[in-house]
Order: C-alpha cells, then structure tokens, then sequence
C-alpha cells in the first residue's frame, strides 16, 4: 500500500498513524483510584507539606535509643516527619516515627473520638500494625510492626519509650 | 504535569533485560530483590496492610507527597532516570529483536565500546547520583558523604541490588576486578574540560554539589574514593569475576566471547536498573513516610 501511495500520502500516513497511536496509548489508562487526589495535588502551588511544619530534624531527640537488642537506626529525615528504624538481630522488625499533623489535620481528627490511652495521652490502633498515640494536640507518634514477632504490646511498650512529654512542649 | 506516581510504579516493568539482567546478581544478595512492581503492591508489601480503605489513605498521602515538588522526591527521579539516559543509543526494542538471531553479532558491530576513561567517569558519576538522589528522598543535606556512607552498610532490598549492578555492570565487566582503583586513577586525570565532554556528567550536573567543574569533580572523587572500600569487599567477599558475571548473562544475551568487550556497551544502552530500582526505592520511602502521616 505504501509503495503505490503518492508521494503527499507518503509523508501522511506515518503522521496518522503515529497520531493514532498516541492517541490509543492515552485512552489505555485506565481509571485510578488515585486520580481524584493526583488532579487535587498536582495544581500548581498545591503543597503537601506546611510552612509551619517542624523540621524532622529536631524530632530525633524524642526517640527511644538503642538496647534489650534493639538497635534504632535513622531512616528519614524530612519537614514534619522523621522516622527511625528499630532493628533485632540486623533485621527490621519495626518502625518508629513522629510527624506533624500541622500538615494532615485529619490525621489528627481521628484521636478524638478514641477513649483508649498511652502514656496519658489519647491512642489509636490503625489497621493491623499500626498504634498511634497524638502528643501536644499535633505530633503523632507510631509504632509500626514489619514483623509478626512484634506484636501491638510491643509496639505500645516502644511507644512509651519516646521522651513524650518533651516532645509535647516543642514549638 | 508530571506522570503520577501510581502511573511510575504500576508501570514498572515484571520481565525484559532490565529484570533478567539484575536478576543474575541474585547469587550475590540473596533473598535481598523480589522485584516489587505496582502500586498498590507496594504499599500492601511494605506496611503488611490490607484494609483497602487504608490502602487508599496511604496511596492518597504518598500521591501528595510526590507531587509537592518541595519535599524533593520528584529530584530524585529525575536523578535516576536521567543518569541513564546519556548513554543510550539504541532502543530496547532494536535490541531485544536481534537478540537469538543472526542478525545480532551483526548488530553489535554497530556499537563501539566506550573507552576506559568514559566509562570511569560513568561509574564516579553514577555512584554520586546515588548519593544525591539518597540525601533528596531521606532527607538529609546534599554533601552528607558521612551520612551515606553510614546508609551505604545498612542497603537493603532493591537498594542494595542498584549498589550491586552499580559495582558488576559498570565496574567489574567494563574495567575488570581492580574497577575501583582503575576508575579514580583514570576520573583523577580527567580535566574539568573533559568531564564537562561526558554525557553522563553533563546530563546530571546540576545537581552535584560544588561551584563549576573543578569543585564537582572535587566532591564525586572524594565520594567515589570514600565508597571504594565498600564495593570492593562487596565485589572480593562474592567472589564476583568478569568472567562468573558474563556466565550468568550469557543465560539470557547471546554472545560470544570474542565480542565481551561489547557487553559492557550492550548493557549500558539497554539495561535501565538505575531507573527501575530507583523507583522502586522511592516508592518504599513515600509508602513509609505517607501510613506514619495519616
């Protein structure tokens, strides 16, 4: 077919055909369950982060140090959270972190309605890993479980390990 | 607009060379790389969740926080995909069709190995990206070699399998056993001139800490120089050789000895590991940071 075209039909074939097939690999993607919030969060001037946010860095003298066989290990450092890994035996069996809710109110939100308590202060069990206590009103403090041998008592006992009440008078 | 995130990570490829090829390194790092793709997948994987509504939280958290540009995990992509985008020529595909055909060792005529200075340079600069790229997605100021360093023995996962194709793809089958020392002496006698010539500096400048050439040949050499010891016990404790590596390879490109040379040339063009396990390590880390914010 392309060898009898006239020469104009040459040059606009490819060019259809590309065209059709850009066009056919758009219409390929299928509906996400993140397209809502990927339109909402890639608007110019959305952030994800607050201004106000407390820098991860002050947040490392809150946590718990190393012992009993376990070695906490910083992992990230970024505005309004840090995260510090808590190793047994050079495997990872949970994670330990504290974020500002300045950022994520309804992270915060979820605290009020819960009548259990850490510490003094208000707690929550997410999901199957996860305990999480709100310290200040606005620094969220959690264990996470990456192992099965840490279990939700574990996870409440390293989050009382945290200098909580410290980290409830920080600015 | 940039691609979503979901869009990167679901996309990311189960099979092809880029797979096979890092999957050859398994001997080496066993159990460390399973080849983690998708999105949900990731999430599920690393937090052991699954509640669909709060894999949706996750995601929706994760998704934020890559598109807010300022939080740097956007950079760290950009790293990744770009380092290894200045050197290829052919496409994938040229490659994967002539592959087990006769038409190959034709094909590879066609490629010219890259000098030993290229690819010196190619390895410092790939090693510096890594560290870069590792300050932007954990936060912690660009010029921390300590900091990495310290990271660098704790690697796990797809990270330490990049650290692992970094040192056996570009360093031991390009330049053989003594890779380390024989790449610093070589990016050491390189001019500031010559190294803003190569396409693999030039393509990720910009983001290397220093003031002009001279400063960022400065800071990749004493990176490189503080890695060296790291990868070359990684290297002699596996007992990894040039021709153990082209062994294994051989299981999956057809190519005969006489033509090794090519190999190194062959993979640089065709093999995106940086691109495919830098993702991967980036997902993981929005995952981690994205179900300890909500």
């Amino acid at each position: 077919m392309i060898a009898t075209a006239s020469a104009p039909r040459n040059v606009v074939l490819p060019l259809v055909l590309g065209l059709s097939l850009v066009m056919g690999a758009c219409s390929e993607q299928a509906p996400s369950r993140y397209d809502q919030v990927q339109q909402e969060t890639s608007q110019k001037g959305s952030t994800a982060v607050a201004k106000e946010a407390v820098n991860g860095s002050k947040f490392n003298r809150y946590f718990p140090k190393s012992g009993g066989g376990y070695s906490v290990v910083p992992a990230q450092e970024k505005k309004g959270f840090a995260e510090h890994k808590l190793n047994r035996g050079g495997k990872n069996v949970a994670v330990l972190s504290i974020s500002d809710t300045i950022s994520t109110p309804t992270a915060a939100t979820k605290y009020q309605q819960s009548k259990k308590k850490v510490a003094g202060y208000p707690a929550v069990e997410q999901g199957s890993t996860i305990t999480g206590v709100l310290v200040g009103d606005r620094f969220q403090v959690k264990a996470q479980s990456r192992d099965a041998s840490f279990t939700p008592q574990d996870r409440t006992a390293w989050i009382q390990k945290f200098d909580l009440n410290g980290l409830s008078t920080l600015k | 607009m940039s691609k979503p995130i979901f869009e990167i990570v679901d996309e990311l490829p189960k099979g092809g060379l880029t797979v096979s090829a890092l999957h050859t390194l398994d001997f080496a790092i066993p159990g460390q790389w399973n080849n983690l793709v998708g999105f949900d997948n990731t999430i599920r994987a690393v937090t052991g969740e699954t509640d669909e509504s709060l894999i949706q939280q996750i995601g929706e958290r994760a998704v934020a926080l890559y598109n807010d540009k300022s939080q740097g995990y956007q950079r760290a992509l950009w790293l990744y995909e770009t380092v290894e985008s200045g050197s290829g020529l052919l496409g994938t595909a040229a490659l994967a069709n002539r592959i087990g055909q006769d038409t190959f060792l034709g094909f590879l005529k066609n490629i010219t190995p890259k000098p030993e200075k290229a690819q010196s340079i190619d390895l410092c600069v790939k090693l510096v990206t890594e560290l870069v790229a590792f300050c932007q997605i954990n936060g912690i100021p660009g010029d921390s070699i300590g900091d990495f360093l310290a990271a660098l023995g704790d690697y796990s996962g797809e990270s330490l399998m990049r650290m692992a194709a970094l040192a056996c793809f570009d360093g031991v089958i390009p330049l053989g056993p003594e890779f380390a020392g024989k790449a610093l002496s070589a990016f050491d006698s390189t001019s500031p001139k010559e190294l803003e010539g190569n396409q693999t500096y030039k393509s990720v400048q910009e983001l290397i800490p220093g003031n002009g050439a001279d400063a960022k040949k400065g800071f990749i050499t004493q990176s490189f120089d503080s890695a060296k010891s790291w990868m070359t016990n990684f290297v002699s404790s596996n007992n990894i050789t040039q021709q153990g590596l082209m062994g294994r390879l051989k299981g999956f490109i057809d190519f005969t000895d006489d033509k090794a040379d090519y190999l190194g040339a062959l993979l640089d063009m065709n093999v995106k590991y940086y691109r495919h396990t830098g993702v991967q390590t980036l997902a993981r880390r929005l995952v981690e940071r994205a179900v300890a914010e909500i």
